[in-house]
């Protein structure tokens, strides 16, 4: 239904967007991490946030990602990246955890289908999955396969609701994650907001998680 | 609005002989849509709303969507033009007709009710509930059939109407630079010449259009001509012979220069639209008898709709939409009375054609080919019982083949009271959008959707290529279409306890299967989305309508009408009952969602009312207000579990409020002025089509 009436805006903003450089910045900022009982909230977390429009009109980060440690609560500095000190990594809708393809430690995730709270313990059946960069990652990425849904149409991401991801750290302790919001300050635009603010709003991670 | 007042003030100071006002529902009325044979409007099984030229008039609509938007249970939708929205099914499952035979030209399913002038429409006839057993495709919600004046009655008769409006301001001045402006002009000649009788109609409509979105200059609506005119010809043959012909012809001109401003840039843009439509529709009808009557129709209509956009910093990527449908179609029908009995038989073949950019290639034409027959039988037991059965089966070259019965009955124990029960099954054939779409949208995001003639073949050949990343799980459903069935209950209480008074309630239900839905089966290496068709939704509509008309005094009447409406997706609510739906808290973290969070499918009212009261002292004299309201309905699901709830986004539920009024200057000459949306409503975002307030003054004249 909506595909032809977005034809035209979208084309518009094809137009628009390639002459469209904004200068890199990372907010900082509003990065919060917060923590109550066992649960962590982590806020505004950048994942690689857009910086300009690629030649074929998507928007583009600089293709950095950023790395966090479920053990210690904290946002690891690049220079770590080979090494266990960090769990996830971010860079737009992908999630990385630390082994084989993606760094040296033992982690590995896998997408359960139920609330964050119900889940008490991880399932006895249950396989980690591990990455094997750019072709598979141990939490998938795509629009509905694992913790979120993408409309092109309308061009905003959600997290599903019900998706908790569960994680094997860098050094083998589990922990179950939920990926709350993907928008800076925590709230999806409008689906009327300009273009613009979609993309300039979009890759702040909100999650919150708990250790076994 | 001082012009109201001295309006109300000429009309109530008026000292004009009493004239007996209509009835805005009138039991005795003839109808002719519900069975495809005259009947009274008393005497048919079914829901049908009646809307007379009378009312078509001193409402002021000039366009199929301003009358429609006054009827009670009928909702306008927003995308691709204005579409109708009936018994919560969505404009595609609606059929429209002119004197029985289809308008084509749909967009996304939607036939823009702008499109359709009023000139030279004598009356509306609304039939709801499954009508496929007697019309086959698209009539799953109801149909609409315009009927056209009758032509030979000696007439010269037309209207010239100037309105205003300005968003902004509020209150309209005329020609302010901000606001638009519109201009109908409309004639009517009917004549006979021997046995010859015609009736020409030409209509004319222009608005300038008007710009009310941010980030834009953009006219919506668009500063647009419509120029229609129809030609009715009728002329006996002998006794028992009678040759018709309606010839009709529409064009639509849109020209505007805009710019956009997106992302700091401003985009400046020229974009031009034409659809032009025109149809041919001879019958002879035979008469052997007082029961026997052939009927044999040929119908020819051609659409075609050209859309270009240039932009004027980068005109290489201007863009070009190109839609042309033809269909062609030869009909009989026997009317054969045999005692209590009145039997139709009916049977057509039909060739529907069309080619598009938006499909592979524009000279590669598609078509598909339609055999049909129907029956009916109407049974008059007695004076308390009719019951009416008929079927309907279409062969489709394309898909399978569509059968559809309908069963419905009236029981009426006395003057006062009369109830009404069908049960009827509708279809709507795939469009050829839905077979073979190819569109591929390369912006922000990026996505394709093809048809499922030809989806298969291209995704595998991009796989070959490599340049498909994943195929998802509806990849492998991927089949030829099948039709979309519903199933429609209607059960209606019809209560007169007077001429004066008519009180109406009907009850409906609708379960659809095999609802063809837009579904991702493919992603490309750059994350690039595909898109195709699955027969694979299954939803429902059930609700109440209620109707009271009250004619209270001889120059008094008031109408109101109101519907209750609840929808649903089947699959969503068995996995809402199955505890796999979640929603978020309000700290954002997910819980379980519960039945009575889910609010079924979107851009769906659960309310809609309306208040109607015309005061008419005289023919020529009235004023009618009516009061249109509908309900709060979402529009995106922002919590990301793919169905919609109430934490969703909604559009705001509003009020709209039209008046209009008319008075004699002379014997053949009438003003007529009025106000569309008083209250100045206006929803940017979600009701584009929805400009604010416009005022209007009429004259018509009557030789």
């Amino acid at each position: 239904m909506r595909f032809q009436l977005l034809l035209l805006t979208s084309l518009v903003s094809f137009v628009a967007c390639e002459k469209d450089k904004p200068t890199p910045t990372i907010d900082q900022r509003a990065y919060s991490v917060t923590t109550s009982g066992n649960v962590v909230t982590v806020r505004n977390l950048p994942g690689d946030t857009i910086i300009g429009v690629s030649a074929q009109g998507q928007p583009v980060g600089a293709g950095r990602y950023t790395f966090f440690s479920l053990e210690s609560g904290q946002w690891i500095p690049n220079a770590d990246s080979n090494s266990n000190r960090w769990d996830l990594a971010f860079a737009g809708t992908i999630v990385r955890v630390n082994n084989l393809t993606s760094g040296p430690g033992s982690g590995g995730g896998f997408v359960f289908n139920g609330s964050f709270e119900s889940l008490t313990s991880v399932p006895v059946d249950s396989t980690f999955r591990l990455d094997n960069h750019p072709v598979s990652y141990a939490i998938p990425r795509g629009s509905g396969r694992a913790w979120y849904t993408y409309d092109g149409p309308t061009n905003l991401l959600t997290p599903i609701p019900g998706r908790t991801l569960v994680i094997r750290t860098a050094n083998g302790q589990r922990a179950k994650v939920e990926i709350l919001n993907y928008y800076r300050g925590g709230s999806t635009p409008s689906t009327s907001a300009a273009d613009s603010i979609k993309i300039r709003d979009q890759r702040f991670f909100h999650f919150r998680y708990s250790k076994f | 609005m001082r012009l109201v007042v001295f309006i109300l003030f000429l009309l109530l100071s008026s000292t004009s002989l009493l004239a007996q006002a209509d009835s805005l529902r009138n039991l005795q009325e003839v109808v002719i849509t519900a069975t495809r044979q005259e009947r009274r409007l008393g005497n048919v099984a079914v829901p049908v709303t009646l809307i007379q030229q009378q009312q078509i008039r001193q409402a002021g609509s000039l366009r199929l969507r301003d009358i429609l938007q006054e009827q009670s249970g009928l909702v306008m939708t927003s995308a691709f033009g204005v579409g109708v929205q009936m018994q919560g099914l969505n404009p595609e499952h609606t059929l429209i007709l002119v004197d029985g035979q289809p308008l084509v030209g749909r967009t996304s399913g939607v036939l823009d009710l702008n499109r359709i002038a009023l000139a030279g429409i004598k009356r509306i006839e609304i039939v709801k509930g499954p009508s496929s057993s007697l019309y086959g495709s698209e009539a799953m919600a109801g149909v609409i059939n315009l009927i056209t004046e009758a032509p030979g009655k000696k007439e010269i008769s037309g209207s010239i109407r100037y309105g205003t409006g300005n968003p902004d301001k509020g209150w309209a001045l005329p020609f302010a630079s901000s606001g638009f402006q519109q201009v109908d002009a409309d004639l009517q000649v009917g004549y006979q010449v021997g046995k010859w009788k015609f009736r020409h109609s030409n209509n004319y409509l222009y608005n300038d259009g008007i710009s009310f979105r941010p980030f834009s200059t953009d006219r919506i609506p668009r500063p647009i001509n419509r120029l229609t005119h129809q030609t009715t010809l009728l002329r006996p043959i002998g006794e028992r012979t009678e040759f018709k012909l309606l010839l009709r012809a529409n064009q639509d001109k849109i020209e505007q220069e805009f710019a956009v401003r997106n992302n700091g840039q401003i985009i400046e843009s020229y974009g031009r639209e034409k659809n032009t439509e025109w149809n041919i529709q001879p019958t002879v009808t035979y008469r052997a008898s007082q029961r026997l009557a052939l009927h044999s129709r040929g119908f020819f209509t051609r659409y075609v709709g050209d859309q270009r956009l240039f932009f004027v910093q980068k005109p290489d990527s201007s863009y070009l939409d190109r839609f042309e449908q033809h269909l062609y179609r030869f009909e009989q029908q026997l009317d054969w009375t045999i005692g209590r009995s009145e039997w139709i038989f009916g049977a057509g073949y039909q060739i529907d054609q069309a080619r598009s950019t938006r499909y592979d290639a524009l000279d590669n034409r598609k078509q598909n080919r339609v055999a049909y027959a129907f029956a009916q039988w109407e049974w008059k037991l007695n004076e308390k019982w009719i019951s009416v059965a008929g079927m309907r089966y279409d062969d489709n070259q394309l898909f399978a083949a569509a059968l559809t019965p309908k069963w419905s009955l009236r029981y009426k124990p006395n003057e006062k009271w009369s109830v009404q029960a069908s049960v009827g099954q509708g279809f709507k054939a795939p469009d050829f959008r839905q077979l073979y779409l190819n569109f591929t949208n390369n912006a922000a995001g990026g996505y394709s959707v093809y048809g499922t003639q030809d989806a298969i073949r291209i995704i595998n050949e991009l796989n070959r290529l490599g340049q498909i990343a994943e195929l998802q799980p509806d990849f492998s459903k991927l089949a030829d279409l099948t039709p979309e069935y519903s199933t429609g209950t209607n059960l209606g209480v019809t209560y007169q306890p007077k001429q004066t008074i008519t009180v109406r309630f009907n009850g409906f239900r609708n379960d659809i299967r095999s609802l063809i839905d837009v579904r991702q089966v493919a992603t490309r290496i750059d994350g690039a989305q595909i898109f195709s068709y699955l027969n694979v939704k299954r939803a429902y509509t059930y609700g109440l309508e209620s109707e009271f008309n009250w004619q209270f005094h001889s120059k008094w009447t008031m109408q109101t009408g109101y519907q209750w409406l609840r929808t649903g997706d089947k699959d969503e609510l068995d996995r809402i009952k199955k505890g796999l739906e979640y929603t978020r808290a309000p700290d954002g973290s997910s819980r379980v969602m519960t039945l009575h969070e889910y609010v079924g499918l979107p851009n769906r009212s659960e309310h809609q009312a309306q208040f109607k009261l015309r005061y008419q002292p005289a023919e020529h004299r009235f004023v009618f207000l009516r009061l249109l309201y509908r309900s709060r309905w979402t529009i995106a699901n922002s919590n990301g579990n793919g169905v919609h709830d109430v934490q969703d986004e909604y559009a705001n539920g509003f009020l709209q409020i039209n008046l209009s009024g008319g008075i004699p200057l002379r014997k053949n000459i009438q003003l007529q002025a009025g106000i569309e949306n008083l209250l100045n409503y206006q929803d940017v975002n979600y009701l584009p089509n929805f400009p604010g307030r416009n005022i209007y003054m009429t004259l018509n004249f009557k030789l």
